[in-house]
């Protein structure tokens, strides 16, 4: 077992996920290891540090919920959820939902519901400029609708711009879906952007999308939360042979302020597994990160220890 | 925990519980119970939702009970339950809102940071600054890490389950629970370098 693979298995180590075998080299290689003992030590210590922080509820949250919890239980023994409350209408025309020719009417009179009523909201459009505002209030729920901007349109008027709820369901190799997707990394919900990048990342050929690689560089660069970075940073694995998603590599490890960004970094430039070879350019990087990072202990590790598995000199 | 109780005298629970026997049921609540609301508690620091969820997750376990077939533990089918309520709750919170350093508990805002123990504060300051320095630097890296790198870490981290339990009662192999939580002890241990 080498370092890399004691790096890689440490924590399962401690949590006692590893098999018999594996345990035992982990062991044997710990026993004559300084560098991987120090590992092991520093790992305990942040477990430690996160062991601290584990609440316990207040003492009297579990007799409120269990207090809670009966008569809730009694309700629903009294009253069990029924099935969906539109199907209890089929009461009213004595159908029976087992039998497949209700069940046919049943749909076809859906149908037709679905039928005229776009008809008629159709009519209603041709005559859409004549409405008045109230009318089309009436069509919105002041509660729920989202307001864009508000500006005044002419005495008395006033011209609302509002986010239209809508939804749409598609494939994610769909043209339109993944514009959209594009959009989500530019929103200001950072819950939006991660999944845009995510979602995005993971579809097959993303090595070879040019739209990809320039918005994952971009995101790595300049998205202000730590958690899209951390998975652009991700997606950067695609391009791991293009000097661009090097120099990205650089820039983070030299400028993000963010220590877990700094170290996904690190492992991706110089994989714990070893599984990537050194190259000129990227001993160049390492050089340099480690004279511009000196305070960042972890990173300077890594860089050096890749150095070292290397055989090349330690130039910073 | 899985494993609280023995599996037989579980099974004997769910099988009267089943009939409808409303002590037995009481009796699966209350060996799992505290470790349901502890787990609801850390992922979601809210007495509000860790309260949603111990009641959403009991209601859903009586109103299937009916249907469990017993072809895993009773207490993993529950912490399927539990934790596919808490990524929901989790999931929408990310897409909502990043986390804050309070919550919200029934005497108002509470910082967090509060239930830390400190080692005589009062004597070191220095290093009570730190300490804060180190709890601000975990919620980060616990509100970063995705909903279901969260839920497992906490999962084994917190709540000491196993792997294979974890993946159950997650719906995913052993294999993809174990990168998840590979993932999040990367994350905490880039996260917390600066203090070990």
């Amino acid at each position: 077992m080498t370092c890399q693979d004691v790096q890689a298995s440490i924590s399962l180590y401690l949590y006692g996920e590893l098999d018999f075998a594996r345990e035992e080299h982990l062991e044997n290689h710990l026993a004559e290891c300084a560098f991987c003992q120090l590992t092991l030590a520093r790992e305990k210590q942040w477990h430690t540090l996160a062991n601290a922080h584990v609440l316990e509820p207040p003492l009297d949250l579990l007799a409120q919920c269990r207090q809670q919890l009966r008569p809730a239980l009694a309700r629903e023994t009294a009253h069990p959820p029924s099935r969906r409350s539109w199907w209890r209408w089929t009461n009213l025309f004595d159908i029976s939902a087992t039998r497949w020719s209700a069940q046919i009417a049943l749909a076809s009179m859906l149908l037709f519901i679905g039928f005229a009523s776009a008809r008629w909201f159709d009519r209603g459009s041709d005559r859409g400029s004549l409405q008045s505002g109230a009318a089309q209030m009436s069509l919105l729920n002041p509660a729920s609708a989202r307001i864009r901007d508000i500006q005044a349109n002419g005495p008395g008027t006033v011209r609302i711009v509002l986010d239209q709820e809508s939804e749409i369901t598609g494939r994610i190799d769909d043209a339109n879906v993944r514009s959209l997707l594009f959009a989500g990394t530019r929103q200001p919900d950072p819950g939006v952007r991660f999944y845009s990048v995510e979602i995005l990342t993971q579809q097959d050929g993303a090595q070879t999308a040019k739209d990809l690689r320039e918005m994952l560089f971009n995101t790595v660069r300049n998205d202000p939360n730590p958690a899209v970075r951390l998975e652009a940073l991700e997606g950067l694995r695609h391009f791991s042979g293009d000097p661009s998603a090097l120099e990205t590599l650089r820039f983070v490890l030299e400028h993000d302020d963010n220590p877990g960004v700094r170290s996904q970094a690190v492992n991706q430039l110089v994989p714990i597994d070893g599984s990537v070879t050194v190259t000129p350019a990227m001993a160049q990087v390492i050089a340099d990160v480690m004279r511009s990072a000196p305070e960042d202990e972890y990173v300077r590790g890594r860089c050096s220890q890749a150095l070292r598995e290397a055989k090349l000199p330690l130039t910073y | 925990m899985p494993g609280a109780l023995e599996r037989t005298t579980e099974t004997d629970l769910v099988r009267a519980a089943q009939r409808g026997d409303p002590g037995a049921f009481d009796e699966l609540v209350r060996a799992h119970d505290h470790n349901v609301l502890r787990m609801a508690y850390n992922l979601l620091h809210s007495e509000e939702d860790a309260r949603d969820i111990y009641q959403e997750a009991f209601l859903r376990v009586h109103r299937n009970l009916p249907k469990f077939r017993l072809d895993s533990s009773f207490s993993t089918w529950l912490y399927r339950i539990v934790a596919n309520l808490c990524l929901d709750h989790l999931r929408k919170r990310k897409v909502r809102h990043e986390e804050g350093s309070t919550f919200q508990a029934e005497s108002g805002q509470v910082d967090r940071l509060q239930f830390i123990p400190e080692h005589r504060p009062d004597v070191d300051p220095q290093r009570r600054f730190e300490s804060a320095e180190v709890n601000s630097r975990i919620q980060e890296v616990l509100g970063d890490l995705s909903p279901r790198e969260r839920v497992v870490f906490e999962m084994r981290h917190f709540q000491g389950m196993r792997l294979r339990a974890i993946g159950q009662a997650l719906g995913v192999t052993e294999e993809a629970a174990k990168n998840c939580l590979f993932r999040a002890t990367q994350k905490m241990r880039a996260a917390l370098g600066d203090f070990v």
